[in-house]
């Protein structure tokens, strides 16, 4: 089939719609205040993510004179002329929103002050505090377009500050940059009664801005904000050191060019002028925003202690009744396979396997991939204690996680002090799977325990993202586990592997041949269905060959929480695929894969999203899970995510998303909320069968 | 699945003597290591494979010499192979067999590349000869007739086409009826044809001629056979299998016919090195090698008149991990098949069947009686056995002086399964069955280092006495005991007439014994046995 430009949804469009999706939980008034705020933070910080990521490069693209249309047939000036469309209108509802929620929360009792209408207790307050703890840490730097303008962060609010002309008419007027520290707080409290009351950072030091340059009025103050391009391919073939180049590569960041200009709406002429010349902006990157800038800050105070009725109940990870029993992982995994559905089921078996590896002396090795730990993380943690014992222990440290550098590195430093053997990524690609072996000597000889996780090894975001983790010591298993980390250390070319297979060498092949089976089967009389679960999907090959699927009449049902360039319900092309997209409190990020393989289902689990770089320049497992229990589990949570009726939004042929609307007399399926109800029944069900044992009490997941 | 689980869950009380061992292959293209854990029954389990491309068969092929900067990759790779065995707690060298095949036996500077490898690793790397390397690879094939035991029915050949050498082997009804190395490589045909340089259309035709010719030197070889079933154990072969059948990495034995076979090279063949590695995502170094593999199949096939094709997953390395299995001690079937070929070696040479076979197994029985007080090495005992078959084959050139006919006969003959030191061994051992004792003075012998020569001065000690108890040819004695005392080997017949003649020859024979292990040979008749009796063999 050629590559029709109506063919496929553009990717950039796509994601957008995603983000507007999030912002719809924000306007969402069935949800908590403080829920809606997250929602609304996490669309900014989607927002200045696609800016650094995404529009630099385009426009980059643009500016080398490329007009070859993608997929979507979009030229990269076209496009970027839509993205600015659809983001104006996207940062006016943004606006609107947080208008209209800081109402309602001013209401509740969390009020933001304006720093002009402080009374005069407060304003001492705040002046107090600026004297004392903010203006020393604030560092003014006159600007002014004839002289080097200081290297600004990006994504940081800054103020720009200028003060009246001095007394001799030809002087032009001064200005300053202030970037507002990292160590302050962006929203500072203020002393009150009952509630919550604070103010914003900029305008504090705007108020007292005068007391920068004591002697000297200050003509205007003006918040702004700049989002630097940050997709820089590291030049892998040229430097020797990985190491050494992700150092300088964050420092590069910081200096490359703006891609986009945030300032407050009320900006001069004057002043809008000279931060457009010193950060070479061209006007179609300027963004005038009515109300605050960098909505992603608002994510700390959706945390904030208190407030619990303006928050959602907790569903609690739950423990997974098989693992709950006393004895050891070993044990319990030497039993029989294990599924994790997290968050629902609680990370703790994935920490304890490693935290165990450690310190059992029957242990030999542990090798495990990093992507994305936490500070502090314990797995990393284990893994240092492992090593002190003359453990093996092989950390691939994944650097070119973006923006995660800095803490890979050190961690990757402290694990290489403590003796474990540290390996910086493979050139060229980036090491996205998620693996974890442990080699045991037992009495019937050495077994290996493997973990395979479509989440990052991180306890902190594994009770935010839905993922799927799968623990096994199948001989086949283990012996790919062990294959595929020779390959990726490269001990040893790769082998063909026995039950996984690995991007970037046969993932996507086998996932084509996969489908094509599906096509063939249905072509052959047979009924085919695929489901597919996935957070993107935008690789052409694949997306034809779904087509194909759907025009033999395959069943084709995908759920793509994010981008989906596959345009879905097209007649004589696509009719028989439907997609859905679901986003709710927490970030879907598993991927399950089904295939009816003419009655004989066929299972997997993957790191990968079905995307190019994904399937092309990363390194990714597909895992089939083969052990019946595990795999009817998958099977059933993937019959729960199709049946949602609350937080799924069906994909139209247009590219929009709708709600898809409870039918009238069935019953409401929220998937999020039932995983989260079923898990606690499950390990409460646990808890009473446990007959003579204590029962303890288990905090309940309440419908959010 | 399961059943692994169970056997796993439940161990035999009291057999944990699991043992983790790994094996290294160092090719022509590739060094290859497989880590398993044997078992005390001698079974496998392979753990772990790692396969590192490296250019040894490209440098000794074509300019004769390992380059410096392919011995430098070569311990580069042996280092990384070795930090995957210490995370299994394999730290000593003594628990590595690395072995290394054409590419670096043919290599000028062999010793120097051996050398290099020892100091930076400590790997000892045995760089095996062609016997040695097609008995290794018989010890995989044997794996093959333990998955599909109804092939010990049937006319079997076995082809390995490596990159230095092909390994062939007839196996009819379950008996080895013909083994030999012939230097028929993949990599070899590239690098001495050149056919990297010559256009495509070409290299098929002088791939062609190349195997063919050497094909008509094997079909001239092995004995005559009507349609064998060909049994394809190499890399190409596997990979052929892997894209003919999805499903075989499930099973261990493909099955296919000729023209199945023939049709999917045919596609291979004319396909350069780069669309290889980018339709099927192999190394470059599998690539170049895969077409004249493939190629050489099917002439062979073509041939031998083969029309079925069993691809294993049999490597090399599982003749290796055997070998470890049995603690590098032959096996009883291993050894039973080098005694039929000796016999058939002894039979060309008209020897005296009976006689042999009694010097074999009398000396069998004597090395038994003798290995746990003397420490020897029980390798040697087949050696000993093969050297009492042939010890006469010296008779068919003349009578005179037939112990040196029967060296040289012996040296210059290959025995299916020995290597050519091993039957170096086996010609002296048979050397000094009579007439003069081992000396320096004998060029052969000054040849052999210490420990080689000690095993031949006490290999051949039990050969003559062996031979003096058959003085007549009659086999007279049967069903001796053996016991070693303080200072005596007493050998005890029952019921025998006459000893007399016996008597003799062990005086004239026996002083050699004397001397290696300090014991008189005293030969009784009846039931009276020596006092001070400290082994009954």
């Amino acid at each position: 089939m050629p590559a029709d430009p109506t063919s496929f949804l553009n990717r950039e469009l796509s994601w957008l719609a995603f983000n507007r999706r999030v912002l719809e939980e924000a306007l969402d008034s069935g949800l908590p205040l403080l829920e809606r705020l997250k929602f609304l933070a996490i669309t900014g910080s989607n927002l200045d993510e696609f800016f650094m990521v995404r529009v630099g490069g385009l426009q980059q693209i643009a500016a080398q004179g490329r007009n070859k249309p993608d997929l979507g047939g979009f030229t990269p000036a076209a496009l970027i002329k839509e993205i600015g469309h659809l983001t104006r209108q996207m940062v006016e509802d943004q606006q609107a929103c947080l208008k209209d929620l800081e109402g309602r929360l001013a209401a509740a009792g969390i009020r933001r002050v304006k720093a002009g209408d402080l009374s005069p207790k407060e304003e001492a307050f705040v002046e107090r505090l600026f004297s004392n703890e903010i203006l020393p840490v604030l560092t003014p730097i006159a600007v002014s377009a004839d002289r080097p303008f200081p290297v600004l962060a990006g994504l940081r609010v800054n103020l720009l500050v200028r003060f009246l002309p001095g007394a001799g008419a030809k002087e032009e007027s001064r200005s300053a940059v202030v970037t507002l520290p990292k160590g302050l707080a962006r929203f500072i409290t203020l002393p009150a009664e009952d509630g919550y009351q604070f103010v914003l950072l900029e305008e504090v030091v705007a108020r007292f801005a005068g007391l920068l340059a004591p002697g000297e009025a200050v003509l205007e103050t003006v918040p702004f904000r700049v989002i630097r391009n940050a997709d820089m391919a590291v030049g892998e073939d040229q430097a020797a050191d990985l190491l050494a180049e992700m150092k300088e590569i964050l420092v590069e960041r910081k200096q490359s060019a703006c891609v986009r200009l945030e300032v407050a709406e009320n900006v001069s002429a004057a002043a809008l002028g000279l931060l457009r010349d010193v950060l070479e902006a061209p006007a179609d990157r300027v963004a005038r925003l009515s109300g605050p800038l960098d909505l992603a800050a608002y994510a700390r105070m959706a945390a904030m202690p208190g407030f619990e009725a303006l928050k959602i109940e907790p569903w609690p990870p739950q423990p997974l009744p098989e693992l709950e029993a006393r004895g050891s992982i070993f044990e319990a995994v030497g039993r029989k396979d294990v599924l994790l559905f997290h968050p629902y089921d609680s990370f703790d078996p994935v920490e304890r396997l490693v935290e165990e590896a450690a310190e059992d002396p029957d242990v030999l090795a542990i090798k495990q991939i990093l992507y994305r730990t936490s500070e502090d993380s314990p797995i990393v943690a284990s893994l240092i204690r492992a090593a002190e014992k003359e453990k093996h222990v092989t950390a691939l440290v994944e650097l070119k996680a973006r923006f995660d550098e800095a803490r890979n590195i050190e961690g990757a430093l402290e694990l290489e002090r403590a003796g474990a053997q540290v390996i910086y990524g493979i050139r060229g690609l980036k090491t996205h799977a998620k693996v974890c072996i442990v080699v045991r000597r037992e009495p019937a000889g050495v077994r290996r325990y493997v973990h395979f996780g479509t989440g990052n090894y991180n306890e902190r975001t594994a009770r935010l993202y839905s993922d799927v983790g799968y623990m096994t010591c199948r001989e086949d298993y283990a012996a790919d586990a062990a294959a595929f980390f020779n390959a990726i250390t490269g001990l040893s070319q790769s082998l063909p592997y026995r039950k996984i297979e690995s991007a970037p060498a046969g993932l996507k092949a086998r996932l084509l041949e996969l489908i094509e089976n599906e096509t063939e089967r249905q072509k052959q009389g047979q009924k085919g269905l695929i489901r597919v679960k996935v957070n993107s999907l935008s690789e052409p090959d694949i997306i034809q060959a779904l087509y194909r699927a759907s025009q033999a009449g395959v069943e084709v049902l995908l759920n793509v929480r994010g981008i989906c360039c596959l345009r879905p319900g097209v007649e004589g092309m696509s009719e028989n695929i439907s997609v859905v997209s679901i986003v709710d409190r927490y970030l879907e990020h598993s991927r399950i894969l089904h295939f009816r393989n003419g009655g004989e289902d066929r299972v997997f689990i993957s790191s990968a999203d079905w995307m190019p770089r994904n399937l092309e320049r990363r390194v990714e497992l597909l895992v089939p899970v083969e052990d019946e229990a595990c795999r009817k589990r998958l099977t059933a949570i993937l019959d729960v995510f199709f049946q949602d009726n609350v937080k799924a939004r069906r994909l139209q042929p247009d590219g929009s998303y709708v709600k898809v609307e409870t039918p009238a007399r069935k019953k409401a399926v929220r998937s999020q909320e039932f995983f989260a109800l079923r898990s606690y029944a499950a390990a409460r069900r646990a808890d009473e069968d446990r007959a003579g044992d204590l029962v303890p009490v288990r905090p309940s997941p309440k419908k959010g | 699945m399961t059943e692994e689980r169970s056997s796993a869950e439940s161990p035999v009380p009291g057999e944990d003597k699991k043992r983790l061992a790994a094996v290294i292959d160092m090719g022509a293209t590739a060094i290859r290591m497989d880590i398993a854990e044997i078992e005390s029954g001698g079974g496998v389990r392979r753990l772990e494979s790692l396969r590192k491309s490296v250019p040894l068969g490209k440098d000794t092929f074509s300019t004769g010499r390992i380059t410096q900067e392919t011995i430098g990759q070569c311990i580069a790779v042996l280092k990384g192979f070795q930090s995957v065995m210490s995370e299994y707690g394999i730290t000593d060298p003594g628990r590595v067999l690395a072995v290394a095949t054409s590419a670096v036996r043919e290599a000028a500077n062999a010793e120097s590349f051996r050398d290099r490898v020892y100091v930076a690793t400590g790997i000892n790397l045995k760089v095996v000869d062609e016997a040695e390397q097609n008995r290794l690879t018989f010890r995989a094939a044997q794996e093959v007739f333990a998955i599909k035991p109804d092939l010990a029915q049937a006319d079997v050949l076995f082809a390995e086409v490596g990159g230095g050498s092909t390994e062939l082997f007839l196996v009819r009804q379950g008996q080895v009826g013909f083994s030999n190395s012939y230097e028929l490589g993949t990599l070899r045909m590239r690098e001495t044809l050149q056919t990297y340089l010559t256009p495509t259309e070409r290299v098929r035709r002088i791939l062609g001629q190349h195997i063919g010719r050497a094909a008509e030197t094997m079909k001239r070889d092995v004995p005559p056979v009507p349609s064998p079933v060909l049994v394809a154990m190499s890399g190409d072969a596997q990979f052929a299998a892997s894209k003919i059948s999805p499903s075989w990495p499930d099973e261990s034995l493909l099955t296919l016919d000729f023209k199945t076979f023939s049709g999917f090279a045919d596609k291979v063949i004319p396909l350069s090195a780069e669309k290889l590695v980018a339709r099927y995502k192999v190394s470059y170094e599998e690539a170049e090698t895969l077409g004249p593999g493939l190629f050489a199949y099917i002439i062979l096939c073509r041939t031998f008149k083969v029309e079925t094709i069993l691809i294993p997953k049999t490597t090399f390395r599982d003749g290796l991990l055997r070998e470890v299995a049995s603690e590098r001690s032959w096996s009883d079937a291993f050894a039973e098949e080098v005694v039929r070929q000796a016999l058939a070696l002894g039979r060309k040479y008209a020897i005296d069947e009976k006689h042999a076979r009694f010097v074999s197994d009398m000396s069998g029985h004597i090395f038994r009686a003798l290995r746990n007080e003397f420490h020897l090495d029980p390798r040697h005992e087949l050696l000993l056995r093969v050297a009492g078959l042939l010890h006469e084959v010296g008779g068919f050139i003349s009578n005179r002086s037939h112990h040196r006919h029967s060296m040289y006969l012996i040296q210059n003959s290959s025995i299916f399964g020995l290597s050519r030191e091993d039957v170096a061994l086996v010609a002296l051992v048979a050397r000094y069955h009579r007439r003069a004792l081992p000396a320096l003075s004998q060029p052969e012998y000054a040849a052999l280092d210490r420990d080689r020569r000690i095993a031949v001065s006490k290999n051949a000690a039990i050969l003559r006495v062996a031979d003096a108890l058959d003085r007549n040819h009659l086999q007279q004695i049967s069903g001796p005991t053996i016991a070693v005392t303080k200072d005596e080997l007493v050998i005890t017949v029952e019921g025998a007439e006459d000893l007399t003649l016996e008597r003799l020859a062990l005086k004239e024979k026996g002083p050699l014994f004397e001397d290696v292990y300090g014991l008189k040979v005293v030969l009784r008749e009846g039931g009276a046995t020596g006092d001070g009796k400290r082994h009954a063999g």
